[in-house]
C-alpha cells in the first residue's frame, strides 16, 4: 500500500513536468513589453559617487546651436567650435568674442602663439585670434573625417577617423608621415576606428598620444610613428573602458595624468600617467543618456572642462575640497 | 621506440597550432564583470578544436570501456562507476552540450537547412552511440549518459507502475522525437534543449520554471527509475530501435538458464521479458483474429493521427518566431492596452515590410501543415505497434532482457546465479 502511495506521488510529479512542459511549449506567452534580450546598462551606469572626486562649478552656454569642440590656449581663454563660428570666452566664462566660419567645424587646438586650427570635416583651416582666416589646407585624404588636432613647434598632427590614420604634418601643410597605418611587418596592429570618435594630442615631453578607441587604448607614438607604449583596459567596471570604441576624447592635466570622457555610459575620468584609474570627475548621471563627443579641455589651473552637446553647455569642474 | 617518439614530437608540434588561436591580440570584449546579466541562452559557445576531438575521444573510450563492462565483465559496480565519471565529465564538465540527445535536433537541421553545416564532433555525438548500440545495445544509456547516471544516483526505490501506465507513458519519447524533429526540420526551435532538465544543474544556471521541471523529475525518480530515459528521451528511441538488432546483447545468464526466477524482480526499468513457454496459449483463432484487428487498426491510427496532426498545424506552429510574429501583427488590438511586445519593436527597425512578414509565415505553415500529417502518422503507427505488442504474445523459454527497452545496466546479471559452464552461489 505505502509503494503504491509512492508510485503514485511519483507518477504525479512526472505528470506535472510534463504538463509542465506542454504549457510552457504551448500556452505561455512572454510578458509584453519585456524584451528578454534588452542590453540592461542601469546597473553599470550606477556609478559609485565616492569615486567622483570633482565637482562642477560653472557653465558656460554658447549662442551655437551645435557645438562640437572644445580647446583652452595659453591665457586660458576658452574657445568653442561648432556649426558656423567660433566663440571666444576669458577664463571667468564672459563671452570675449566671436567669428563665422564657412562650415562646421569638428574640432579645435589653439597653438602657443594664438592661432586657431579647426578641423572642418576633411581639410584644416587655421585662423588668427581676430577670427580672419590665414590659411586652408587641401583634403587631407578621400573621406578624410578630422576629428582631433594637436600643434607643436615643428609638427601638427591630425586625426583622420574616415581613414583611420594620424597624419603628421609640418606647420607649411606637407605631409610628413602617417601614424598608425596597418603593418603586420612592423607589428602595428592600426587603429579600430568604428565611430568618429578619435582624438589625439602632446604630452609636455613631445610624445604623441592617440586613442585606439575600438582597442580601449591610449597609444603613445613617436614622431617617427613608432608605438612606444599604450595603456588601457577593456572592462565594463569603472577603472577601464567598455563599447565598441572608447575613450571618444582624452586631454592631459599638468602632472601628465590623463582626463578621459567616455559615451554610451556617459563619464570623465582621471587617470595617472601610467594609466591608472584614480578617480571620477563626472559620474553618468550627470549627463543626460545618450550624450556624445564629450571634447575635453584643461586650463592652467587644471580645471576640467567638458564640452556637453547635448545640452550645449561648457561645464567646468574643479577638484573638490 | 624512435618511430613513437617521432609520432609523439609530431603530435605536440601539431597540437600547438591550436595555440596560434590565443596568441593573437584579438579585438578586446567587453566583459560583465560589474553585476550585468547576460541573457540566457541555450547554446554555449563552441568548444576549441582541440577540446573538441578530446570530447570525442572520451565519448568513444567511455562507450568501448562500458561495452566491455557489461558483455564481457558483467560487472555492474563497473559501469556504476563508469556512469559516474561520466556524470562528472559530460555533465558538469562539458556542461552538457552537446549531448547526444539534443544532437538529434543538429542532425535534423543540417538535413533540411542547406545553410546549416553540423560540426563534425555533433555528428560524431549523434552517431557513436548509435554504432555501439548497434553492436552491443544500449551500452550508451547504462554508463555514458550523464542523464542517465544523473538519474541511476537517486533511484534510490523503484517501483515498478502499472504495464498499461507504463505504455501508455512510453508513447511520449515518441511523441517528443516528432516534435523535436518536426521544429528543427522548420528551423522554428530546438525542443529537447529549452527542456533539458539537466543541463540547468550541469551550469548551476537553471531558471525557476526548469529547477523545478528538474525537481519534479527527480523526486519521481527516486521511485520510478530513470524517468527521463523512459517517458521522455527522444534519442532513447533511437536507441531502441538499434538495440532490437544489434549483434550482440548484454543477456542475463552467461549460460543456460535455469529458470530460478531470481531475476525477475531485479530490473527496476521493467525490462526483462518473462517466459511465455506456452507456443500457442490462446488458441490459433484468436490469434487470428487478433492480428486482422491489428492489421485494420494500424493504418487506420495512422490515418487518424495524421489528419489530426494536420488539423494541429496552426497550433504546433505558434512556436516558430515567424509564425508568432505575423500573428501579433495580425491581431493589433489584442496589445493595444498593453506594452509593444519585444518582437514587434525588432521587426519595426528591421524595416520589413508587412507583406513579407505573412509570406514568411505562410511559408512556415505549409511546411508545418506537411509536417503536422507526418507527425501524426508516426505517432498513430506508434500507438497501432504498441497496441499491436500488447495484443499479441510472443514465444520464450528464457528469462531474456527486453533489447529494446533494456538499458545494459547489467544489475540483473549480479542476481543470476548461473557461472559460464557452470553455476555460482548467489550472495545473500
Amino acid at each position: 500500500m505505502k509503494q503504491k502511495r509512492y508510485l503514485v506521488t511519483a507518477l504525479v510529479f512526472l505528470s506535472a513536468g510534463i504538463l509542465f512542459m506542454l504549457w510552457d511549449m504551448f500556452f505561455s506567452h512572454p510578458e509584453p513589453g519585456v524584451n528578454p534580450y534588452a542590453y540592461d546598462m542601469k546597473a553599470i551606469r550606477s556609478a559609485d559617487t565616492l569615486l567622483a572626486k570633482y565637482r562642477e562649478v560653472q557653465q558656460i552656454k554658447p549662442v551655437l546651436t551645435s557645438i562640437h569642440g572644445l580647446a583652452v590656449d595659453r591665457s586660458d581663454r576658452i574657445y568653442i567650435a561648432g556649426d558656423g563660428g567660433v566663440e571666444l570666452y576669458n577664463r571667468e566664462g564672459k563671452r570675449e568674442s566671436a567669428f563665422r566660419i564657412g562650415g562646421s567645424a569638428r574640432c579645435i587646438h589653439v597653438d602657443k602663439d594664438g592661432l586657431i586650427y579647426l578641423g572642418m570635416e576633411d581639410h584644416l583651416e587655421i585662423y588668427n585670434h581676430q577670427g580672419i582666416r590665414v590659411n586652408q589646407w587641401k583634403s587631407c585624404a578621400p573621406e578624410a573625417i578630422i576629428t582631433s588636432i594637436a600643434v607643436t613647434t615643428d609638427d601638427i598632427y591630425i586625426a583622420d577617423a574616415g581613414n583611420k590614420i594620424v597624419y603628421r604634418y609640418d606647420h607649411s601643410g606637407k605631409l610628413i608621415r602617417k601614424i598608425g597605418e596597418k603593418d603586420p611587418r612592423d607589428s602595428v596592429p592600426g587603429f579600430v576606428v568604428p565611430s568618429p570618435w578619435f582624438d589625439l594630442a602632446t604630452d609636455p615631453g613631445g610624445a604623441l598620444w592617440v586613442v585606439n578607441p575600438g582597442r580601449h587604448l591610449l597609444e603613445k607614438f613617436s614622431r617617427e610613428g613608432a608605438i612606444l607604449g599604450s595603456w588601457g583596459k577593456a572592462t565594463m567596471a569603472v577603472d577601464g573602458f567598455c563599447g565598441c570604441c572608447n575613450p571618444s576624447h582624452f586631454a592631459l592635466l599638468s602632472d601628465g595624468s590623463f582626463v578621459t570622457s567616455e559615451k554610451a555610459i556617459e563619464r570623465v575620468k582621471i587617470y595617472s600617467p601610467k594609466g591608472e584609474f584614480r578617480f571620477l570627475v563626472a559620474t553618468p548621471e550627470s549627463f543626460t543618456e545618450g550624450t556624445r563627443g564629450l571634447d575635453l579641455a584643461v586650463d592652467s589651473r587644471d580645471r576640467i572642462l567638458v564640452l556637453d552637446p547635448e545640452r550645449n553647455q561648457v561645464r567646468i569642474f574643479v577638484p573638490k575640497q | 621506440m624512435k618511430k613513437i617518439r617521432v609520432i609523439f614530437i609530431f603530435v605536440v608540434l601539431l597540437s600547438l597550432q591550436f595555440m596560434n588561436a590565443y596568441g593573437v591580440q584579438r579585438f578586446p570584449k567587453p566583459d560583465f564583470e560589474s553585476g550585468y546579466l547576460q541573457p540566457e541562452t541555450l547554446q554555449p559557445s563552441a568548444r576549441a578544436g582541440l577540446l573538441a576531438i578530446m570530447d570525442v575521444s572520451v565519448l568513444a573510450l567511455a562507450l568501448a570501456l562500458v561495452s566491455w563492462l557489461v558483455l564481457k565483465k558483467r560487472s555492474r559496480t563497473g559501469v556504476f562507476w563508469t556512469s559516474v565519471f561520466s556524470l562528472a565529465y559530460f555533465g558538469f564538465y562539458r556542461q552538457g552540450c552537446v549531448c547526444s540527445i539534443g544532437a538529434i535536433q543538429n542532425v535534423t537541421l543540417a538535413l533540411f537547412d542547406k545553410s546549416y553545416v553540423i560540426p563534425l564532433a555533433v555528428l560524431a555525438f549523434f552517431i557513436l552511440p548509435l554504432v555501439f548500440t548497434l553492436f552491443f545495445g544500449r551500452t550508451f544509456c547504462a554508463g555514458v549518459c550523464p542523464f542517465g547516471a544523473m538519474q541511476d544516483l537517486v533511484s534510490f526505490r523503484p517501483q515498478k507502475p502499472d504495464p498499461r501506465l507504463n505504455a501508455v507513458l512510453g508513447m511520449m519519447p515518441y511523441i517528443y522525437l516528432g516534435l523535436a524533429v518536426l521544429y528543427a526540420a522548420t528551423g522554428s526551435d530546438f525542443i529537447i534543449c529549452r527542456y533539458d532538465p539537466f543541463v540547468g544543474i550541469f551550469r548551476f544556471n537553471a531558471s525557476f520554471g526548469m529547477l523545478i521541471f528538474s525537481g519534479t523529475l527527480l523526486v519521481s525518480g527516486i521511485f520510478i527509475a530513470r524517468p527521463y530515459c523512459r517517458y521522455l528521451c527522444p534519442y532513447g528511441v533511437l536507441l531502441n530501435w538499434a538495440s532490437r538488432f544489434s549483434w550482440r546483447h548484454l543477456t542475463i545468464t552467461p549460460d543456460k538458464c535455469i529458470q530460478c526466477r531470481l531475476c525477475e524482480e531485479s530490473c527496476p526499468y521493467d525490462a526483462i521479458d518473462i517466459p511465455v513457454v506456452d507456443l500457442n496459449p490462446e488458441g490459433r483463432s484468436v490469434t487470428a483474429r487478433k492480428l486482422i484487428l491489428v492489421s485494420l487498426l494500424v493504418p487506420f491510427f495512422i490515418v487518424l493521427g495524421g489528419w489530426t496532426g494536420s488539423r494541429l498545424h496552426e497550433t504546433l506552429a505558434g512556436v516558430n518566431g515567424k509564425v508568432r510574429l505575423a500573428k501579433i501583427l495580425l491581431e493589433p488590438e489584442r496589445y493595444r492596452d498593453q506594452p509593444e511586445p519585444f518582437e514587434v519593436t525588432a521587426y519595426k527597425s528591421s524595416g520589413k515590410p508587412l507583406t513579407v512578414v505573412y509570406d514568411e509565415a505562410a511559408g512556415v505553415l505549409r511546411r508545418f501543415y506537411t509536417g503536422g500529417w507526418l507527425l501524426g502518422c508516426f505517432i498513430g503507427l506508434v500507438f497501432g505497434m504498441i497496441l499491436a505488442g500488447r495484443l499479441l504474445t510472443r514465444y520464450s523459454t528464457d528469462y531474456t532482457p527486453n533489447k529494446g527497452a533494456c538499458f545494459s545496466c547489467a544489475r540483473c546479471v549480479d542476481y543470476c546465479p548461473v557461472e559460464k559452464n557452470g553455476t555460482k552461489e548467489v550472495k545473500p
